[in-house]
């Protein structure tokens, strides 16, 4: 019989928790497939290529009937990719595909649809939906659908309180003007194999006091611009200006550029958050404005950390989430991009971080973001960057 | 030719290379070894040989430096005390370094010669204990997650402006943070797979089950002439420098 659980709520109410609940007790199937909200929860980490991993979970047995294929991704173009280094929107796909082609019974997905783009996040409701019959027992957590849908029972979490109250706007409220110097990207080429270039010879100036948002589908190369940008990718060709000077992260090291990665646990430099301060202050002593240790005590208290000691791994998810935007929001550097800022957010914190970045763009810093979640990009005064044709293009 | 036969073709090719042959020997194991890479793997023999030359020359640069500049004498003229040359030292170094270019090769020619299969195609296709399959299936999942986390706290490292994606000073004094974000990451992401994914999926009895599909034949085709040959050949390998003129 299907059955869909809908899990809503706000953070660290508990969501989670409830998801593991009906899945450890077998109440949705004996056996169910999890997408967790990144990579190392949404593919089975038993596999080195995309053929292999769609291998582990293709049923085996031919009287069983199948479910309705969900066949988004190119597959005959992945199947010798290695699955962790396609984008976080290309994982989900993948896993969905996966869970199509097996014998479970159930799927349990925990935020994991926010990483997908317009139309795939579409593609991938409609499969899920009711009507369609594709997919008998669906359980979901989701901070972008309502707490209420046709055909799904809501299961509604309560909020705790007194647990990880959080508002960015407090970080930013204190930081005074800081004229963002304009970055020039001047014929940049680049490709992770011979022959197959993401970017070709992109022209295109970021001012400074403007928030952009990327847009572009999944795998389209977004987070490998943001790569570009820090000095984590090097160019095949191509320059970059910081405020008329050459700057080439890739060669002299980042010094301009805060950023937040879409996987949180992407960005720590030590296992508390003492210990990645300390690190960031020492690494940026010579280029970061001074961040004093009462203004440290002000931003992690707007983030609802009591203690720079604890262990960063520890954190609920949701809570490293957000403490990935303290050293953006801080202001020590000019620039700041974030990837995919409001993941796993619930609504209230989501409207609270735009207020706090468009704020920061008004204070003169420069914002980049990538989102795929158009109601936080609305809050936000920005212009659109969009990446298609090997091409970054302003509209 | 299975993959089984293969792993024993190159298990016998790297055994008779650290069986340490005189030259008559190498030379043989040599021509027996392009043989088996030139009709097996064709063109893509070459792909084997560029591999283990990147592997193999730095270390033999080093070797070179070491025995034949500063050293000047094999090992075994100094464990004699008689006196030494550079010339020994070289052919000590050449042999050593090509006897690894050897068994670096061969490993390649064994995998390259498989390269139309997945890595867990290739597992599932050798005729081994299903615990041993699984093992191998692990550990390449383990080196797999080391890369990725050595990417992860790459780009954390990076982007927090401690290292730079060039070589630097920067990148020798802060080295060690490297190696230490590397190890929370790896066994952040194992935890988090076995926390979470792996019990409810039951992921590792799915693994099995995939391993234990297919059929996979002990011997069969090319490996029966290859086998002989290579055994045979071994034989005349181990002898040929002990047969003064015979060859």
């Amino acid at each position: 019989m299907a059955r869909r659980e809908l899990i809503s709520g706000p953070n660290f109410s508990g969501r989670s928790g409830a998801l593991m609940a009906l899945l450890r007790d077998g109440a949705l199937a004996p056996e169910s497939f999890y997408i967790g909200p990144y990579s190392e929860a949404a593919l089975s980490g038993l596999t080195s290529t995309v053929a292999d991993e769609i291998d582990i979970y293709r049923a085996r047995d031919r009287e069983r009937p199948a479910k309705a294929a969900f066949a988004v991704l190119d597959i005959a173009a992945l199947g010798r990719r290695e699955p962790q280094t396609l984008s976080g929107g290309e994982q989900v796909l993948l896993a969905l595909h996966c869970f199509s082609l097996s014998d479970y019974g159930a799927l349990a997905i925990d935020t994991a649809l926010e990483q997908l783009d317009r139309a795939n996040r579409a593609a991938a409701l409609d499969w899920l939906d009711p009507r369609q019959g594709s997919v008998e027992t669906v359980a979901l957590i989701d901070n972008r659908l309502p707490p209420a849908l046709p055909g799904w029972h809501a299961i509604e979490r309560a909020a705790d309180a007194a647990a990880f109250a959080c508002d960015p706007r407090q970080m930013v409220a204190a930081l005074g003007r800081h004229d963002a110097p304009a970055i020039e990207i001047r014929g940049l080429s680049f490709g992770y194999r011979r022959g197959a270039d993401i970017f070709r010879s992109v022209d295109l100036t970021l001012e400074g006091g403007t928030a952009y948002r990327l847009a572009g589908p999944n795998g389209a190369g977004k987070t490998t611009l943001l790569k570009l940008l820090v000095g984590v990718l090097a160019p095949n060709a191509g320059d970059l200006l910081l405020g008329g000077e050459r700057y080439r992260p890739w060669r002299s090291g980042n010094r301009a550029i805060a950023l937040a990665t879409q996987n949180p646990d992407h960005q720590w430099c030590g296992a508390t958050l003492r210990d990645d301060l300390a690190r960031r202050r020492a690494a940026f002593a010579r280029h970061a404005s001074a961040l004093s240790d009462a203004r440290i005590a002000t931003l992690t208290a707007a983030l609802g950390v009591a203690s720079l000691d604890a262990h960063l791994y520890e954190l609920p998810l949701a809570a490293r989430k957000r403490l990935s935007w303290y050293w953006p929001l801080a202001g020590a550097l000019p620039w700041v991009m974030l990837d995919e800022p409001s993941l796993g957010q619930d609504m209230a914190t989501r409207d609270r971080l735009a207020a706090a970045v468009g704020e920061l763009t008004a204070l003169g810093y420069g914002v980049l973001f990538v989102t795929h979640d158009d109601d936080f990009a609305d809050r936000i005064p920005h212009r659109v960057l969009a990446i298609g044709g090997m091409q970054v293009k302003a509209m | 030719m299975t993959p089984n036969g293969a792993f024993a073709v190159g298990f016998v090719l790297i055994a008779l290379a650290v069986s340490n042959p005189g030259p008559r020997g190498l030379a043989l194991l040599v021509v027996l070894t392009l043989a088996f890479a030139l009709i097996e793997l064709r063109g893509a023999a070459a792909i084997a040989l560029r591999r283990a030359a990147i592997v193999v020359l730095p270390l033999a640069a080093f070797m070179g430096l070491v025995w034949v500049g500063f050293v000047g004498e094999a090992p075994y003229q100094i464990a004699s005390a008689a006196g030494g040359t550079r010339h020994a030292a070289l052919a000590y170094v050449g042999g050593l370094c090509g006897r690894l270019f050897l068994i670096v090769a061969v490993a390649q020619l064994v995998v390259l010669r498989f390269r139309a299969l997945t890595p867990l195609q290739l597992i599932r296709a050798l005729a081994l204990p299903a615990s041993v399959k699984r093992v191998l299936v692990i550990t390449l999942s383990l080196i797999a997650t080391l890369r990725h986390a050595i990417d992860r706290a790459h780009i954390a490292l990076i982007a927090a402006g401690t290292l730079t994606r060039a070589a630097s000073l920067r990148n020798v004094v802060h080295g060690w943070r490297l190696v230490q974000a590397v190890w929370l990451s790896a066994v952040t992401i194992v935890l988090g797979r076995m926390r979470d994914k792996w019990p409810v999926e039951n992921t590792v009895a799915r693994l099995d089950r995939t391993l234990a599909g297919g059929e996979a034949r002990l011997f069969a085709g090319a490996d029966r002439i290859w086998l002989p040959i290579v055994l045979g050949a071994g034989i005349v390998i181990l002898l040929a420098d002990r047969i003064g003129g015979a060859f």
